[in-house]
């Protein structure tokens, strides 16, 4: 079987790509999958601290590319044993030191061997945005109930339409479902009818995920955590699998958690 | 640069310059390549930017005295849809008022020709195609058509639309529209809701109240402006809207679009 490659974009800095990146390599790879994660945000690199391996680098992106180092000495693989490899961008380097077309044979010989290719894209809409899309099929937006966000997520995809990366599809990340009732944020409704794109997820603010990225294990391992099996469900979606779009309940109470154990839907929003 | 049969089509790039791109081809074309293209017909395609009449007439200008080729059409993609404009060009005019035109992908797009003003009783204006843009018009897109432009979704914030002719839109308008935007104060913009903080109409301006109490009594007293079908036009050099209730909709008492 031929792997995929995924770009994960935002257009605003800040929204918690990385983040995803990590949790959505780290559940696919515990569905069994072989996953390799590329950080292609050069001379700003995060992802190897989020997944906790930044001791072990050695080699990076761009040594690989400039063929200094085999593909294979510069994949780290994840501490948990999972089969999901990290390449690290490098630190010293800036987004100018690859082309598109060099991640895109990176990225097509990484095909033949694993299933995924999740491809971390830098902040912006410049070269390293270029770099990081020119080598996926397929692109996951990620945004945040905000105005700000939400408008950079809007730019993005117009980009990437542009660029025959057509039907990207969107994880909206910390909703606030107390703040959404209260009228302080966009609800999913309100994000979705203005990008018109599909949605991929919805992943619930929690305060699990900064502790977790803090520690350097994604908040996916973490079986309690609300933010994680947001996650979990959205590999299984990128999977292929049929998961309803579950919203995201102001307080996970008794009667919630009943109603999600015998698998009826969420009660609609009645914002407007 | 690609050549298809007979015909040859230039792709220029849609972010370049254009005396850049004039440049570039003039040297391609003078250059020992261009020796190859003797004569024959050139077709241009610009991507997601519309050239407007100057434009076109550079890059006319540059093939006809670099090489032996002539422009017969110029086409630009909008999304999935190829747009097709020959106005400009000495084609002779077409027996038909509109004809489908070149697709990708299922959806279609329709091209009024200049005839079909002569079909429904002719126009003062000067308006010869429409541009049916069947996709949501996202933030950063900016599109400069000659004619009307009819918009199949949402015109979502920080995108630009100029239309020498009508802006029609079937969905949320929040970008920037410029009707009229050759000067033609008599230009309107139909939006399923409008809610741009700035609209033009012809050589007019008009900024929303940043949301306050006076919009909500505006909102409230008058029962116009947002959520509804809405037609903004210009009156004395005054941008108003008014609820979009039909044909003669413009002639009904608006709300001065101006805080």
């Amino acid at each position: 079987m031929m792997g995929k490659t995924i770009v994960i974009t935002s257009g605003k800095g800040g929204v918690g790509k990385t983040t995803t990146t990590a949790n959505i390599g780290a559940a696919l790879a515990m569905r069994d999958h072989r996953v390799v994660v590329i950080d292609t945000d050069i001379g700003l690199r995060n992802l190897d601290v989020i997944m906790g391996l930044e001791n072990r680098i050695v080699y990076d992106l761009v040594n690989v590319i400039e063929g200094k180092c085999r593909i294979r000495q510069a994949m780290i693989q994840d501490k948990h044993g999972l089969e999901l490899y990290l390449i690290p961008a490098a630190q010293t380097r800036d987004k100018d030191s690859i082309e598109p077309t060099q991640l895109r044979e990176l990225c097509a010989g990484l095909e033949q061997e694993y299933d995924y290719i999740l491809i971390d894209c830098p902040a912006g809409i410049e070269r390293g945005f270029k770099n990081a899309t020119a080598a996926a099929q397929e692109a996951i937006i990620v945004t945040t109930p905000e105005v700000a966000s939400v408008r950079d997520a809007d730019r993005v995809v117009g980009l990437l339409e542009a660029s025959d990366l057509h039907r990207p599809r969107l994880i909206i990340n910390r909703i606030s479902a107390d703040m959404v009732r209260r009228g302080d944020m966009m609800s999913q409704r309100d994000v979705e009818s203005l990008l018109a794109i599909e949605v991929l997820g919805l992943v619930p603010a929690d305060e699990r995920t900064i502790s977790a990225a803090n520690r350097g294990v994604p908040v996916v391992h973490d079986a309690r955590s609300t933010s994680g099996a947001a996650f979990r469900r959205i590999a299984a979606r990128i999977d292929g699998e049929e998961v309803p779009i579950q919203e995201i309940s102001p307080r996970p109470g008794v009667f919630n958690k009943l109603r999600d154990m015998m698998g009826m839907k969420g009660r609609a929003y009645s914002h407007a | 640069m690609t050549g298809r049969g007979s015909d040859i089509t230039f792709i220029v790039d849609e972010n370049a310059p254009m005396e850049e791109v004039a440049r570039e081809l003039a040297k391609q074309l003078s250059g020992r390549q261009g020796a190859l293209f003797s004569e024959g017909g050139v077709s241009i395609n610009t991507g997601r930017r519309s050239l407007t009449a100057e434009e076109k007439y550079v890059i006319r200008r540059v093939f006809e005295e670099n090489s032996g080729l002539k422009v017969f059409r110029f086409v630009s993609t909008i999304g999935d849809y190829v747009v097709e404009s020959d106005e400009y060009l000495d084609d002779p005019p077409r027996r038909y008022p509109w004809r489908f035109l070149q697709r990708r992908g299922t959806p279609r797009t329709l091209a009024f020709d200049r005839n079909l003003n002569d079909f429904i009783g002719g126009s003062r204006r000067n308006r010869t195609q429409a541009m049916l843009i069947q996709s949501t018009f996202r933030s950063g897109e900016s599109i400069h058509h000659y004619g009307d432009v009819v918009v199949l979704g949402d015109v979502n914030p920080g995108s630009e639309i100029r239309a020498d002719g009508d802006i029609v839109v079937m969905g949320k308008l929040k970008g920037l529209p410029h009707a009229g935007a050759s000067g033609d104060n008599e230009a309107a913009i139909i939006a399923l809701e409008i809610a741009s903080p700035r609209i033009r109409i012809g050589n007019c301006e008009a900024a929303i109240q940043a949301a306050g109490k006076s919009q909500k009594r505006r909102k409230r007293g008058r029962g116009t402006e947002t959520g509804q079908p809405s037609i903004a036009y210009t009156r004395k050099g005054a941008v108003y809207v008014s609820p979009f209730a039909g044909r003669f909709a413009r002639y009904t008492k608006g709300v001065l679009y101006d805080g």
